[in-house]
């Protein structure tokens, strides 16, 4: 591990200890900002409805390409994770949180397993076909490739899989 | 997140987020987005915490089914001392 690995993971220790200095961050930081919101309205009904799952927990199978860690603008790519992927077939790549408790329980940033447990009950329709991952720090100039090539191609691989709701996950 | 959230709505698939930061979430403003208060790296609550996990899931999608105004922020906290099956590494020696 480099020392710029070793310093964003003792950073994400950090904010995960002292939530004052992660708010204090989050104060100070330029985020892309709005002053209003999309809206598409549910239709349901949920216990018919194909539900999906998205993450920015770096997230991905092990057999399949880590997020690039080395670059400190992020990755903004992402990754497909189909329907039935057991916890033990996924890993996490991510430097900029702590993971420790995911890592034991991969529900604890993407509940997959509960949600199949959902559509088992009946609570909810199909689970989706696939589900996608993305590493959730991107900075300038990666922004513009997530919210116009590869977030746009996630949100068509969702309508083109008849998702009826998409439930998204940080990190 | 939230970018992302923002595109997949527009595209029209309707979303649900857990924020983990409401500092964020009103920045970016994301469609529908809920905060349990939950710390980072923890959206879904501690491992093996199989109740809690179930709950939050079904808690998100009671607010997809009633939300009805863009860009709302639930504050909607769940105390893990409720949790019988609770366990956290991290929490060990806070």
């Amino acid at each position: 591990m480099n020392v710029t690995a070793i310093k964003d993971q003792l950073l994400a220790k950090l904010f995960r200890r002292f939530p004052f200095l992660f708010r204090r961050w989050v104060r100070h930081h330029r985020f892309v900002e709005f002053s209003d919101s999309p809206w598409t309205p549910f239709r349901g009904p949920l216990a018919q409805s194909r539900v999906a799952l998205i993450t920015t927990a770096g997230v991905h199978l092990k057999n399949d390409r880590p997020f690039n860690m080395r670059d400190p603008a992020g990755d903004p790519t992402f990754r497909q994770i189909p329907a039935q992927a057991a916890p033990g077939d996924c890993t996490i790549t991510h430097n900029y949180y702590d993971h420790s408790d995911a890592d034991q329980d991969l529900n604890v940033v993407f509940p997959l397993e509960r949600l199949r447990e959902l559509a088992a009950l009946g609570e909810i329709g199909p689970v989706s076909a696939t589900h996608f991952s993305f590493m959730g720090h991107i900075l300038p100039p990666h922004i513009d490739t997530l919210m116009h090539a590869t977030a746009p191609q996630v949100a068509r691989q969702l309508k083109q899989d008849g998702v009826d709701a998409a439930i998204l996950t940080p990190a | 997140m939230g970018l992302i959230q923002r595109v997949i709505e527009a595209a029209g698939i309707p979303t649900i987020s857990v924020t983990l930061s409401r500092g964020i979430s009103q920045k970016v403003k994301p469609p529908r987005t809920v905060y349990t208060g939950f710390p980072l790296g923890h959206p879904f609550a501690f491992a093996h915490q199989r109740f809690r996990q179930l709950q939050l899931l079904r808690l998100l999608l009671g607010y997809l089914q009633t939300l009805d105004q863009p860009g709302q922020i639930v504050v909607h906290k769940l105390s893990r001392d409720e949790d019988p099956e609770q366990h956290c590494v991290l929490c060990d020696g806070l």
